[in-house]
């Protein structure tokens, strides 16, 4: 490598002034011509300059130079001139190093010109020791696929991919909204010709949509990018319409039945679109589109997973029995729930978040109320499947488990008999909870709705046995027989007169039995049995009844309202305590012995566990206790057989709730030993859910969950949100709460219901109503469809993601956001576009009435280091000024005026369009407005400007404000700049290679950059833009082969030790085999170099950059030390 | 020599997508800094074995700056996760190098970031002066 015979020329470029200036280049040239192994060396005037590149090749001819270094600019910018130079004077190009002695030293040592011209030396010596060792090297050439990827359909993706469709290359159009379009679509009029925007794109848009080359991906996203040039791998998100593309006819019917609306970003905000739309009427694909982000929380939090967020939607619309049917696709128990569920929904609102929560259970009871209401329950009966006719199902135990689980199965056509031991089906519901908080009727009549089903359902049945069913012909069985049975205390006197246990309490209550209930009553828990078994006792008469539990409120498990209702009815609550002993006279209670207790460590299910504090007994005077502790299991002659758990409980599989018997399954109480309603229902519906499959011989797990996609961002649009509190349930007179057992809470009334329904924040936006699928006749709706990972194999890829306005209310002096009368340019383009919210009439939004002075504000945000936004927008000038044109030519009689710091009108046309506003009567004020306010009662504003010219502070009234804001990168630049490794400037917009001679390549070779991502422009630069990089990634495949830099790593396998640690290191992967096959892939490798510094053997190295031809080079730069010393 | 009349010799390592752009742009702006620092330019950061920088101090170099791309942003996706953990190793062997550690930098900057390339060449300097001249060679001297 390192001759002797090494024959170096030494060109010191003078670059006019730019070096010369502060660099004494002769000076510099003489010295380089001391230097060991320099056979020549000079200095030019434009090394670079045809003139320049002559000299060098008839020195290297004519001095026989096998090595070049030329002291010059950076190399990232001529390196690939200078390599092409001495190429052609048949030299290899490797042979040359590139010194920068302008951007590294004149342009930054300006101030001392002989230390500049020192370092300069300095840096050629370096270069010089390296290229001594330089060696020939080959570049390989690599195949281009024929093929390239848009990123971004605005009119610069457009522009370009026309280009390369027209010129044969297949090309994919990747745009992350459902239409293409992007900024200009939206545009009403375009400046300097004042061109109807959408008329001019529109047809252009289409013929993209039609190219036979052009695939055109619309809502898709990319994810990935790998590869290299002429090689990219992408990996694109289609995200789903939940549309079938090619059945949607774009008629609209499923829009107009939408209950759900969002503020629509096509507007700017100024009007609102249905959860399934399409951006606009002249959207290319011209197809609908769903807006889905997930599955609201307020559904993921029912067990049941009751479609909340869509029957609330439909209930805010008034229509009731859409809404109620919506509820019933999962339960019959509207109405009863609706009065008893613990509503974990609400826990979960997103509403809740900002005031309260929504009163969802009551929503579903006011459903089920105007029902009854109008016409009472009707439900059509369900033709049963005559091939299901033979499996029948037995349910054993008619509570809300088996019920639900009937209504299921009843529901796929099986034939379904539910046994009830009790005179009335119902379980808790109906001999548990008491009737002023679950009227009869209610529960009788939803009941009802399975009977009418054509569910059979035998009261007064008791089932004995498993087998006693199998013979009677049932194929599967649901057991759900509940834990009816109180837990003991286990306490001296629990067996006396007087002492009763919940459950069998509140049954004899429920049955119409007496019961003899002292003044004094004491109720012993915390749970819902514990409050339902006081406000009982309430009503029977008690004078004085106490709860005694031995937590602190926040650990009662009891419903919190039900708690609040105990209190309001004169119920006291003693925390902390515990009985220790019933006292007794005569066998019957004569008062209790309790202990105080304090919250100790916690216990398994997280709550504190209550430890008694010593010798802390107190007396209480009772002559009635109801001991309501808990619920358990009793040990049935139907259970002999199954398996129960360590509990007492039944044991099932906890997916597939089955038993240990073939067939049998079971759920509800019987296996949790005691939970709510709606969990019961719950593990009914699983249970129908493994009946259905096990009947029809289908796997019982694979494919059973229903799929539920939390959202992660839940989107509010802050502001137009208002703080609203939940209505207050209207609940009967207190005199009547503590005498009889009607119903305490009366629910809401309709007004107030649909008024609460309008809190709702339609989290997931499309809610799976499905009305869209009712009426869509090419049935092209289906809500089951997924996004799709679509993979693409490219050559070349452009990048022209766009820009986004900046939000004016981080400016917090012009208003926007507060005032209803401050506008941005955009919102403005919308109210005078035809096609807009107000048909083309500039109305100001809050009267709707055309405002008779119209004020500019320019600049805001841009040109503003405050914001860190100190560039100008480009197009804020010309397009206030069009705006004003266009106010003018249809309402002649509006004021308008624009205070602008200066205006920037340039080029062909735009001197023009200022002249036409003046002369048509629009102000310009030379003034940056310090402030505006509002006037309250007319919400005009006042603003204030001081006037440079004269000097004049001004105070005008106006009725819109316009604010001509800044632009910005898209957020999505900035993801996909980081995931193909781009550039960005300091404020986010992509960086090309070079601002004057490379304005559409990026640093990365086949990825070229085009259109307002680089930064702001208006329509002719962007398609200028476009088309140039089309133009570039045509230049990049037409050949069909690309020469890859031949820089990249080697193994040297006698040192090679293969310890990994190059492999592991390897960004690519491009390692591959071991011992003698151990090789670097070439066409992976990039050329970091990461493998090579840390290899402990140097076995592996980089070519151009080896240890041999670094090391040198670093010495030389460590020791120049000495030479700079003053 | 006088401490305050040197001018430090800094070695900097720079990556050619990145931190040699930000010098480039610090020229393009035509912010001034001293003439202290002789760049060497390589691919990427994680070219830069450990070896280089203690042979840039053996031979005299009073500070070493490692410069490379933003975390996160590498042009070749993790070289600089390893020029990141290769320099926490040296800068634990500055002290058995009996070296001050102070004359070990590392610097992350993008192509965008001129000004701050500029100064962290003032920074370094000045602190450079400061501690004084590298110990091993007496500050430099002979080819």
């Amino acid at each position: 490598m390192s001759d002797s015979d090494v024959r170096i020329g030494v060109f010191v470029c003078h670059c006019g002034l730019n070096i010369a200036g502060t660099v004494d280049c002769p000076r510099v040239a003489e010295y380089a011509g001391g230097l060991d192994g320099v056979a020549h060396s000079e200095d030019l005037m434009f090394a670079c300059s045809d003139d320049g590149q002559e000299t060098i090749k008839k020195r290297i001819r004519e001095m026989g130079l096998n090595r070049v270094v030329v002291a010059s600019c950076t190399p990232r910018t001529h390196e690939p001139v200078f390599r092409a130079c001495i190429e052609e004077a048949g030299l290899n190009r490797y042979l040359y190093d590139q010194v920068n002695i302008r951007e590294h030293v004149s342009w930054v040592h300006m101030e001392d010109h002989e230390l500049a011209t020192l370092k300069a030396e300095m840096l050629i010596r370096m270069a010089v020791e390296r290229v001594k060792y330089l060696e020939p090297l080959e570049r390989k050439a690599v195949d281009v696929i024929q093929s390239a990827a848009v990123i971004g359909g605005g009119v610069a993706g457009i522009s370009a991919a026309l280009d390369l469709a027209n010129a044969g290359f297949e090309t994919h159009l990747i745009e992350s909204r459902p239409t293409i379009g992007g900024q200009m679509a939206l545009l009403d009029k375009v400046f300097p010709q004042n061109d109807c925007a959408i008329c001019i794109l529109g047809p252009i848009m289409s013929k993209v949509g039609q190219h036979p080359k052009i695939n055109l991906l619309t809502y898709s996203e990319v994810d990935d990018v790998q590869g290299y040039v002429g090689n990219f791998h992408l990996k694109v998100r289609k995200k789903s319409r939940f549309i079938y593309e090619d059945k949607c006819n774009g008629c609209g019917e499923c829009e107009a039945v939408c209950p759900v609306s969002v503020s629509n970003t096509y507007e700017f905000g100024l009007a609102t679109r249905k959860a399934i739309y399409r951006p606009f009427p002249q959207a290319v694909p011209n197809k609908y589109t769903i807006d889905k982000r997930g599955t609201a929380p307020c559904r993921i939090a029912c067990p049941a997973h009751v479609n909340v967020q869509a029957f609330v939607a439909l209930l805010r619309e008034k229509k009731f029995d859409e809404a109620l049917e919506v509820y019933r696709r999962t339960s019959p128990f509207a109405g009863t729930l609706g009065r008893v569920c613990t509503n974990p929904c609400q826990t979960e609102c997103e509403r809740g978040k900002y005031d309260e929560a929504l009163s969802i259970r009551n929503l579903h009871r006011f459903l089920a109320d105007y029902e009854r209401e109008h016409g009472g329950v009707n439900v059509d009966p369900i033709t049963p499947d005559k091939k299901k006719a033979k499996m029948k199902v037995a349910i054993v135990g008619g509570g809300p488990s088996g019920l639900a689980c009937a209504y299921d199965l009843a529901r796929e056509g099986y034939p379904v008999t539910v046994f009830e031991a009790r005179k009335e089906a119902g379980g808790l519901l109906r001999w548990g909870i008491p009737e002023y908080r679950l009227p009869r009727d209610v529960l009788r009549d939803e009941i009802g709705i399975l009977k009418q089903m054509g569910v059979t359902i035998l009261t007064r049945t008791k089932v004995e046995s498993i087998d006693e069913l199998k013979e009677q012909g049932f194929k599967a069985v649901f057991v759900a027989t509940g834990a009816p049975k109180s837990r003991m205390m286990r306490v001296k006197g629990e067996k006396a007169k007087g002492v009763y246990h919940a459950l069998s309490f509140l049954d004899r209550v429920n049955s119409g039995k007496t019961v003899a209930i002292g003044q004094k009553v004491a109720v012993i828990g915390g749970g819902n049995a514990a409050i339902d078994a006081a406000r009982t006792a309430r009503r029977l008469g008690a004078k004085k009844v106490t709860i005694v539990y031995r937590r602190s409120r926040e650990e009662m498990p009891a419903i919190a309202s039900e708690v609040e209702a105990a209190e309001q009815e004169g119920i006291k609550i003693k925390f902390l305590s515990t009985p220790v002993e019933i006292l007794t006279a005569d066998k019957a209670v004569s008062g209790m012995k309790c202990i105080k207790m304090r919250l100790g460590t916690p216990d398994e299910s997280g709550r504190r566990r209550p430890v008694p504090i010593p010798d802390s007994e107190f007396k209480m005077s009772v002559d009635t206790v109801i001991v309501a502790i808990g619920q358990e299991v009793t040990q049935d002659a139907l259970l002999t057989g199954l398996e129960p758990s360590m509990w007492g409980t039944l044991e099932v599989d906890p997916v597939t709730l089955a038993t240990n018997m073939k067939g049998v399954f079971g759920g509800g109480d019987v296996v949790s030993g005691g939970g709510t309603a709606i969990e019961a229902v719950a593990t009914g519906k699983e249970a129908a859910k493994s009946i259905d499959r096990y009947l029809r011989k289908v796997d019982l797990v694979e494919g059973r969950e229903e799929i539920l996609i939390p959202i992660e961002n839940i989107e509010v649009d802050e502001t137009t949100f208002q703080m609203h509190y939940a209505p207050v349930v209207r609940a009967l007179s207190m005199s009547k709460r503590k005498s009889t057992f009607e119903e305490v809470e009366l629910g809401l009334k309709e007004k107030e219901a649909v008024a609460e329904a309008e809190r709702c924040l339609s989290c997931a936006i499309c809610c799976e109503c499905e009305k869209c699928v009712e009426v869509c006749k090419p049935e092209a709706i289906d809500h089951s469809l997924r996004d799709e990972i679509i993979e693409l194999d490219v050559g070349a890829v452009i990048v022209a993601t766009g820009l986004s306005a900046y939000d004016p209310s981080g400016t917090r002096e012009f208003g926007y956001g507060t005032f209803d009368n401050v506008i941005t340019n955009a919102q403005l383009e919308r109210l005078t576009n035809a096609a807009g919210p107000t048909q083309g009439k500039p109305k100001r939004p809050s009267d709707h009435e055309v405002p008779k002075h119209v004020s500019f504000v320019q600049c805001v945000g841009s040109r503003d280091r405050r914001v860190d936004q100190d560039y100008c927008c480009y197009i804020g000038c010309a397009n206030s000024l069009k705006q004003a044109v266009q106010i003018k030519e249809k309402f002649p009689e509006i004021e308008v005026t624009i205070y602008a710091m200066d205006i920037r009108a340039h080029g062909p046309g735009y001197e023009e369009l200022y002249n036409r506003a003046r002369e048509m009567g629009v102000v310009v004020i030379r003034s940056r407005p310090s402030e505006v306010e509002e006037v309250p009662e007319t919400k005009s504003l006042i603003v204030y400007a001081e006037d440079l010219y004269t000097g004049e502070r001004l105070e005008t009234t106006t009725d819109l404000v316009v604010l001509a804001t800044a632009l910005m990168p898209n957020t999505e630049t900035a993801e996909l700049a980081q995931k193909m490794k781009l550039s960005t400037s300091k404020h986010g917009f992509l960086m090309e290679a070079h601002p004057k001679l490379r304005p559409v390549d990026s640093f990365q070779d086949g990825v070229f950059l085009a259109g307002a991502a680089l930064g702001p422009m208006d329509i002719p630069k962007a398609v200028a833009y476009g088309k140039a990089a089309a133009a570039g990634a045509e230049a990049l495949m037409a050949p069909g082969k690309f020469f890859v830099e031949p820089i990249y790593a080697e193994i040297d396998t006698e040192l090679c030790i293969n310890c990994d640690l190059c492999s592991d290191v390897c960004p690519y992967g491009a390692i591959t085999g071991r011992g003698e096959e151990r090789r670097v892939m070439f066409e992976l490798c990039q050329g970091c170099g990461t493998c090579a510094a840390g290899c402990p053997e140097h076995a592996i190295d980089m070519r151009h950059f080896r240890r041999q031809q670094l090391m040198p080079e670093i010495i030389a730069a460590a020791r120049t030390g000495g030479e700079m010393v003053q | 020599m006088k401490q305050t009349e040197y001018t430090p010799n800094i070695v900097a390592f720079t990556c050619n997508w990145c931190s040699y752009g930000s010098a480039d742009l610090a020229g393009i702006s035509r912010i001034q800094y001293p003439p202290s620092v002789k760049v060497v330019r390589l691919m990427c950061s994680g070219r830069v074995d450990p070896l280089m920088v203690i042979e840039s101090f053996k031979n005299g170099a009073d500070g070493v700056m490692v410069t490379g791309c933003h975390l996160g942003d590498c042009h070749y996706s993790t070289g600089n996760y390893r020029t990141k953990a290769r320099f926490e190793a040296l800068q634990k062997a500055m002290k058995l190098m009996g070296l001050h550690p102070d004359r070990l930098r590392l610097l992350w900057a993008s192509a965008s970031e001129g000004q701050q390339w500029a100064e962290a060449i003032i920074d370094m300097t000045e602190r450079l002066r400061e501690i004084g001249p590298n110990p091993i060679n007496n500050g430099g001297g002979g080819k």
